[in-house]
């Protein structure tokens, strides 16, 4: 170990220990699995890539066999954290029914301590990404006020001064590009028409802190869930349903850890539009005739286990057709941008994590892909571009809002 | 890189594999210094992922004429580690880009795969094509095809379905045993290894990966077993479960489809909470085949057999055999759940063995007895730890398989890694005074095994191996009885 210390890291030792280095995080294959380690399979395909190599070097760390270095935080930033190794490892805790091995813990305890203690070894992206956190209150270094121009001219109400039942979470991912933007726009217009008694937070909503999290920077994320808390629990909303996947996981699962409850409910937006949708209170107008295959992602699906919902949606859809790839449920295939790897090296590994998942879905004969988070939309549209015939991606939300009028 | 590297090598290795699967780096090769096992890896001073037969070929020649010791490593799986080598100037051969299937022959019944494929990934194509390829417990999900044949299949497994092997010999030769062009039959229609003089498959199959590396592999296959039958019997005798594999054994043949295995109840309570207390014994027995009168004819007989020997039948058990029966899959499938089931168990210590049937239960129960006494010393170290034990029939009927494990619970601390080390180390000397011979060829019980071989065997393999390998550079210290350095570290 090097002269500083490795506290995060100290203090989940007991998952890496627990690991007892068999390589099935990095070599099952099945029916439904054709590969575990996204990494691993986009790069050279050496040990260090996978979660054992990982492993081992977390052990290599507490024990001082090796210090960190430059060479060391590029490893551990080059994993997108999708857990899959940790479901396929599936060694269970039988006294508590928790992992054995929480890959994803280590991995973002290694991220904590090199960015407290090692912080000129951290890839400059993420230095940006903290440091716009800190001046705007998001991760992508867009003004306050681009969070509130998705709602303009929807007369939404005011979740500080207005009193309502259910705060609609957009994030900051989806404000922040304008190819999302209306995805925001078309999620409050469908629960407009489902009669839903909802509200917006606009240039007030907070990061959720979830990408902070995942980079490793657990000290301001914990703070943004404090401060977040407090403010969401002031905002008298019994319900909060976010648009991003990532969002809801943070704030559905890690929230939990912060001290003080988060009073209101907290779903996706496709928990609750199923919901809406079986108690008939979205007809659909239009048709739209598709074959498509969904894309579970990792936060969404593998983590929270939300599988069902996104497919009595897409199957309640006319003229959808939902056909199944391989890597579905929890056995998806992360889309690349998970884990900050989105803006590491301008995405390029990303992208091609991403082709692989959308080569799947043309096996599936599939026309397009659905998904549900803005994170998985946006790099696999980036992915798509590369594809030899173009492949459409589309968020459940477009299609939910096409078939029910759209902006009408 | 170390000096011991020759100027020049790092680069023409590159130029044979190309940048993206070549690496010196000191992280990216610390990691190859653990596997599976408590007994580690190897310290590499670069590790080359190589693509083809070819690949390989150029590596060992330039190997050779660089001096340099190659090792080489499949899935990381070996339960008794792996050949140090020269730590400082060891080449490492990480087997794993090597993992396409090359051709499914529906009529001949044959797959045939480069050799670095995990198992797993082997098994479910064969299977969608309808066939079933026999490997026994092995666990399918983490071990190379290339490994398994080195280091498992020669030790009681399938080496009779193994039936062409290309190879390539330390000094970059590339052979192909058993059958097609360029083979030793050198026929493009045979596979078989009876034909067209010595079998120099089995050469290769067990050898621990000392006589080359294996690249490709053509496999025999068997039709997938879509009807299944299984039932389960509970014994407190050891001389009743013995009778039981016995009279089963001399009335239906356990290879491919029909073992029986024994396990201890404690191991059995994960699964089945109403198993009862005590030292049982849990007698599976599985039948797998084509023809549901044929499989049920067979489950007639099990039970007969279970009946009139004592074996006690419960709804729990019935249930349990019922739920195997209806998943339609073979032991192959239900592996995998094993590693996980096996992992949570804690840090194994793994104490395999292989004994006669005749004389088993006296064998079988001093290997207990020695068990309890490290269970006693590992308590009185204050280690938390549980035994399990299970056996079966393999192919070999002569014979039977076992496992008396001691899972260590709670996080391993070094201390423990040693005493595990130590403790697989003592067992292996021990029974092997019984009469054991395990069936791994791999690390350290390759030199534990060595230690048993005649002196005119030891003088046959040291003559096949420096002709082989004149400078000694492949997996280097396999089959070396003098040394026992596994014991220590």
């Amino acid at each position: 170990m090097g002269k500083k210390e490795m506290k995060a890291l100290s203090a989940v030792s007991h998952f890496v220990y627990n690991c007892r280095k068999c390589g099935l995080c990095g070599s099952k294959c099945t029916a439904k699995l054709p590969y575990v380690c996204p990494i691993k399979e986009a790069t050279g395909g050496f040990e260090h890539s996978s979660a054992r190599g990982k492993i081992i070097l977390a052990q290599g760390l507490l024990e001082g066999k090796i210090t960190p270095s430059r060479e060391l935080a590029e490893i551990i930033f080059h994993c997108t954290l999708c857990g899959n190794c940790q479901t396929q490892c599936g060694s269970i805790d039988n006294a508590t029914g928790l992992p054995l091995v929480d890959t994803p813990r280590i991995i973002e305890a290694i991220r904590a301590d090199l960015l407290r203690e090692y912080p000129e070894f951290i890839d400059r992206a993420y230095q940006t990404m903290i440091t716009s956190t800190s001046q705007y209150d998001n991760p992508w270094g867009i003004s306050r006020a681009t969070k509130e121009r998705w709602p303009k001219g929807l007369s939404l109400k005011d979740a500080q001064n207005e009193s309502h039942e259910v705060l609609l979470f957009a994030g900051c991912t989806i404000p922040s590009n304008p190819s999302l933007e209306s995805r925001a726009r078309k999620a409050a217009l469908i629960l407009k028409k489902a009669g839903v008694d909802f509200a917006v937070l606009g240039r007030k909503e907070p990061c959720c802190g979830s990408v902070q999290k995942r980079v490793g920077a657990i000290d301001l994320a914990q703070e943004m869930m404090k401060n977040n808390i407090t403010l969401l629990n002031n905002l008298g909303s019994s319900t909060i349903i976010t648009l991003c996947a990532g969002c809801y996981h943070m704030l559905k699962h890690d929230y939990q850890t912060a001290g003080t409850p988060l009073k209101p409910k907290v779903y996706h937006f496709v928990e609750f539009l199923s919901q809406l949708i079986k108690k008939g209170k979205l007809p659909f107008k239009k048709k739209k005739t598709l074959t498509v295959t969904y894309h579970d992602p990792c936060h969404l699906g593998r983590t929270m286990r939300i599988f069902d919902p996104p497919r009595e949606i897409l199957k309640a859809l006319p003229g959808i057709t939902l056909v199944e790839r391989v890597a579905t449920r929890e056995n998806t295939i992360c889309c690349g941008a998970g884990g900050g790897m989105r803006i590491l090296e301008g995405g390029i590994l990303a992208e091609e994590i991403g082709k692989a998942a959308l080569e799947m879905v043309r096996d599936a004969g599939a026309e397009a892909l659905v998904t549900a988070c803005p994170f998985c939309e946006l790099n696999l549209e980036a992915a798509a571009k590369n594809l030899v015939s173009p492949l459409a991606v589309y968020d459940i939300t477009d299609l939910v809002s096409e078939c029910s009028g759209g902006e009408e | 890189m170390s000096l011991k590297l020759a100027k020049g090598l790092l680069q023409k290795l590159r130029d044979i594999v190309g940048d993206k699967y070549i690496t010196s780096e000191p992280l990216a090769t610390f990691v190859y210094s653990q596997d599976a096992s408590v007994f580690g890896g190897t310290e590499a001073e670069l590790v080359i992922r190589p693509g083809s037969t070819d690949e390989v070929s150029r590596i060992l020649h330039l190997a050779n004429e660089h001096r340099n010791p190659v090792i080489v490593r499949g899935g990381g799986a070996s339960i008794y580690g792996q050949p140090k080598g020269s730590p400082g100037s060891n080449l490492l051969l990480d087997m794993t880009r090597m993992n396409r299937i090359l051709e499914i022959d529906h009529e001949s019944m044959t797959v045939s795969a480069q050799c670095g494929i995990i198992m797993g990934k082997l098994q479910h194509p064969c299977r969608q094509a309808g066939f079933y390829l026999f490997c026994p417990f092995a666990p399918l999900q983490i071990v190379s095809l290339g490994g398994w044949i080195s280091g498992a299949a020669g030790g009681g497994g399938i080496w009779r379905d193994i039936i062409s092997l290309t190879v390539v010999l330390p000094d970059g030769t590339i052979v192909k045993t058993g059958g097609g062009p360029g083979s030793n039959i050198n026929q493009h229609l045979f596979y078989n290894r009876n034909l067209g003089g010595p079998d120099f498959t089995g050469l290769f199959i067990g050898d621990g990966g000392s006589f080359g590396v294996k690249t490709e592999a053509t496999l025999r296959l068997t039709r997938f077993p879509e009807v299944m039958r299984a039932s389960i019997f509970q014994f407190h005798d050891l001389g009743k479960v013995l009778e039981m594999i016995k009279r089963h054994v001399e009335c239906v043949d356990p290879h491919p489809f029909y073992p029986i295995m024994v396990f201890g109840s404690g191991a059995m309570r994960n699964f089945m909470p109403d198993i009862g207390e005590g030292d049982s014994f849990v007698v599976m027995g599985m039948m797998q085949g084509h023809v549901t009168q044929e499989m049920d004819a067979k489950l007639d007989v099990l039970h007969a057999l279970g009946e009139a020997l004592g074996g006690q039948r419960n709804p729990a058990l019935d249930a349990m055999a019922a739920a195997m029966a209806a998943s339609s899959s073979s032991e192959s499938e239900t592996m995998m759940d094993w590693l996980s089931f096996f992992n949570a168990l804690g840090l194994a210590c793994w104490l395999p063995f292989t004994l006669p049937r005749r004389g088993f239960a006296e064998n079988y129960q001093k290997l207990i007895s020695w068990r309890q006494k490290r269970l006693e010393q590992a308590e009185q170290r204050g280690y938390r730890c549980g035994g399990t034990f299970e056996f079966f029939t393999p192919p070999d009927q002569s014979t039977i398989i076992g496992e008396i494990d001691i899972f260590f619970q709670g996080t391993p601390s070094p201390e423990m890694f040693a005493f595990v080390r130590s403790t697989m180390y003592a067992f292996q000397e021990y029974s092997h005074q019984l009469g054991s011979i395990d069936v791994y060829n791999q690390g350290m019980m390759s030199n534990l095994h060595a230690r048993l071989w005649s002196p005119g065997f030891r003088q046959l393999y040291q003559t096949i191996k420096s002709a082989l390998d004149p400078n000694g550079i492949l997996n280097p210290d396999l089959w070396v009885h003098e040394q026992s350095n596994f014991k220590e570290r």
